[in-house]
C-alpha cells in the first residue's frame, strides 16, 4: 500500500515537472477555466433571469450547488481521469501497453495513476468555490455536508468506472477516443438538477447513464432533502461498478496479444 | 483551378467517408442545445400559461433544434488539427505542395458535411417528431438561412485556423480554441435565444460575429426572424470574414518565420 502511495508521489512529481514546460498554455487554460464557469452561470442566470422562481423544485442557490458540483467533476475528469483513460488506446496501438503490463504493479492501478492534467486544476479550485459560495446562502448541516461527501466521493468512483469501461474496450476496438466525446455529450445535461428535465428524459438520467448520481444527489444530500432510497444506491452502484470494471479489465489484458499479432 | 478544387474535394469526401461512424458519434455529442431544449421545453410547460418570454415548449423545441442543425454545420475543428501538425511537425511536407494548406483543411470540412447531412437530417426527423417542433414554412428562409451559415462557417474556420496558428509560437494552442468555442457558444445563442439574455450582453453580442452565424438562421429556420434581419446580419458576418481573412494571412506569414523550432 505504502508503495503505491510512494508511486503516486512520484507520477504525480514527474507529469507536473512535464507540464510546466509549456507555460504560456497555462494562461490560455486559466481563461479557458474562467470561461467555463462563466459559461455554466450565464446558462443558469438566463433561466432564472425569466422571473422564475424554481427550476424543477430547485431555487437559484439550490441549482447552484448542482453547477458547483458539476464543474467540480468536468475538473476532476480533465486532471485526473481523462489524461490516463485517453492515452490506453494509444498504448495499445503503438504497443507500449507490453511494458506497463510487464511492470510488477498492477496494470490497472498504473494506467489509472500514471498522468496529471494540472492545466486543469483551477477548475478544480473553481468548482468547490462556487459549491462552498451556493452553501453560505443555505441551511446546511454538517450531517448534510458528510453524507454529501460520502456520495460525492462515489459519484467520483462512478465517473471512473464508465471512463476504464469505455477505455478498456480499446482492447478490442483501437479507438475509443469518440465514445468518451459521447459520454461529455451526455454529462453536459449534469449541471442542471435532473427535476429539471421532462420525466422519461430524468428517467434516463437517473437509471441509464446515472448522471443524476453524480451531481444532483450529492446537492439534495447537502440541502437534506435526499431520499434514503437514493442514499443507498450512489454507493451500491459505485461499488458494483467497480467490480464489473475491474473483472473487465482484468478480461482485456488476458485477452491482449501485443500490437502486430 | 477547376480540376484542382474537384480533385482536392474529392480525396478529401473519400477520407471523410472514412470516418462516417465517427461522424455519428461526433453530432450526437454536441448535445448542449439539446439539453437545453429539454429544460427549456420542461420550464415552459411548468410556468402559468406554458410560455415564457413568448415561446411555449413547441417553439423551444423549434428554436433549439434549428440551432442544433446549424450548430452541425458549423462545427470547426481545424484548430486542432494545426496544433497538431505544428507540434509534430507534420505541418512540413504540407508546405512543399505549391498551395496554402488552408486549402486542404477547407475542403476537408466542406467534405465532413456531405458526409454529416444525411444522418443529421434523419436525427433532426427524429427529434422533430419526440418534441414536437415545427420549422417555418416560408421556403425563402430555408435558402437565406444556408447561406449565413456559409458565411457564419467560413467566419468561424478563419478565426479557429488564426487561433490554431498560435501554436507557432505557445506549442499548444487548444486552450485558445476552446476559449473562442465558449464565446461563440454564449453569444451565439446555445444557451437560449439572444432576447432572453441581460441587455449588457446583449450589447456586447450585437457587436461580435456569434448571434449572426448561430441564433439568426436558428431563427429563421423557426420562423422568427425577417428578411430584413438576416441581411444586415450577413452584412456584418461577411465584414468579420474580411477581417479574419487578413489576420489569418498576417498569423500565417509571422508564424512561418517562426516555424522551424519544433519537428524540423
Amino acid at each position: 500500500m505504502t508503495r503505491y502511495l510512494r508511486l503516486i508521489r512520484i507520477f504525480t512529481g514527474a507529469t507536473i515537472s512535464a507540464q510546466l514546460e509549456y507555460r504560456a498554455n497555462f494562461i490560455g487554460a486559466v481563461l479557458s477555466s474562467l470561461g467555463q464557469v462563466g459559461v455554466a452561470l450565464l446558462a443558469i442566470g438566463v433561466l432564472f433571469g425569466q422571473g422564475i422562481d424554481t427550476v424543477g423544485g430547485w431555487t437559484f442557490r439550490e441549482a447552484l450547488l448542482v453547477t458547483g458540483f458539476f464543474i467540480l467533476t468536468e475538473g476532476f475528469i480533465a486532471v485526473f481521469v481523462q489524461p490516463n483513460m485517453s492515452r490506453i488506446a494509444e498504448a495499445i496501438r503503438t504497443g507500449n501497453m507490453d511494458f506497463t503490463l510487464l511492470k510488477p504493479l498492477d496494470a490497472q492501478f498504473s494506467v489509472s495513476t500514471r498522468y496529471l492534467n494540472v492545466l486543469r486544476v483551477p477548475d478544480l479550485l473553481i468548482g468547490l468555490g462556487l459549491i462552498v459560495y451556493a452553501a453560505s446562502a443555505l441551511t446546511i448541516t454538517p450531517g448534510g455536508v458528510l453524507i454529501a461527501a460520502v456520495l460525492y466521493a462515489s459519484a467520483l468512483t462512478i465517473v471512473y468506472c464508465i471512463w476504464l469501461a469505455l477505455s478498456t474496450t480499446a482492447f478490442w476496438f483501437v479507438k475509443t477516443q469518440n465514445v468518451a466525446e459521447l459520454f461529455n455529450g451526455i454529462f453536459g445535461a449534469g449541471r442542471f438538477p435532473v427535476t429539471a428535465f421532462p420525466l422519461p428524459v430524468r428517467f434516463a438520467l437517473t437509471f441509464i447513464v446515472p448522471i443524476a448520481l453524480i451531481t444532483t444527489v450529492p446537492a439534495q444530500a447537502m440541502t437534506g432533502r435526499l431520499s434514503p432510497a437514493l442514499a443507498v444506491t450512489s454507493p451500491l452502484l459505485a461499488a458494483g461498478l467497480f467490480a464489473v470494471t475491474r473483472w473487465f479489465w482484468l478480461r482485456a489484458v488476458a485477452s491482449y496479444t501485443s500490437a502486430s499479432s | 483551378m477547376i480540376r484542382k478544387t474537384r480533385v482536392l474535394f474529392a480525396t478529401r469526401f473519400a477520407e471523410m467517408a472514412e470516418y462516417r461512424a465517427e461522424v455519428i458519434i461526433w453530432m450526437l455529442s454536441g448535445t448542449i442545445s439539446l439539453v437545453m431544449m429539454l429544460v427549456w421545453m420542461a420550464q415552459a410547460a411548468a410556468a402559468p400559461g406554458g410560455q415564457i418570454g413568448g415561446y411555449d415548449g413547441s417553439e423551444f423545441a423549434t428554436y433549439f433544434l434549428s440551432v442544433w442543425l446549424v450548430g452541425q454545420l458549423l462545427v470547426v475543428w481545424v484548430g486542432w488539427e494545426l496544433d497538431f501538425m505544428i507540434r509534430q511537425g507534420t505541418l512540413s511536407p504540407r508546405l512543399l505542395c505549391p498551395m496554402d494548406p488552408m486549402w486542404a483543411e477547407y475542403a476537408a470540412h466542406v467534405a465532413e458535411r456531405f458526409v454529416r447531412i444525411g444522418p443529421m437530417l434523419v436525427l433532426l426527423a427524429i427529434f422533430a417528431w419526440l418534441s414536437g417542433a415545427s420549422f417555418t414554412r416560408e421556403w425563402w428562409a430555408y435558402p437565406v438561412a444556408l447561406g449565413l451559415c456559409i458565411l457564419g462557417f467560413t467566419c468561424r474556420f478563419l478565426y479557429e485556423y488564426s487561433l490554431g496558428l498560435l501554436a507557432f509560437w505557445t506549442e499548444s494552442s487548444t486552450a485558445f480554441s476552446e476559449v473562442a468555442w465558449l464565446l461563440y457558444a454564449a453569444l451565439g445563442g446555445l444557451f437560449a435565444p439572444l432576447a432572453f439574455y441581460p441587455q449588457w450582453v446583449q450589447n456586447i453580442a450585437v457587436w461580435t460575429p456569434f448571434p449572426y452565424m448561430l441564433g439568426l438562421p436558428a431563427q429563421l429556420l423557426a420562423g422568427k426572424a425577417t428578411l430584413g434581419q438576416a441581411g444586415f446580419g450577413a452584412l456584418i458576418l461577411f465584414g468579420w470574414v474580411v477581417l479574419f481573412w487578413f489576420v489569418r494571412l498576417a498569423v500565417w506569414r509571422l508564424g512561418l518565420k517562426k516555424y522551424g523550432a519544433v519537428g524540423a
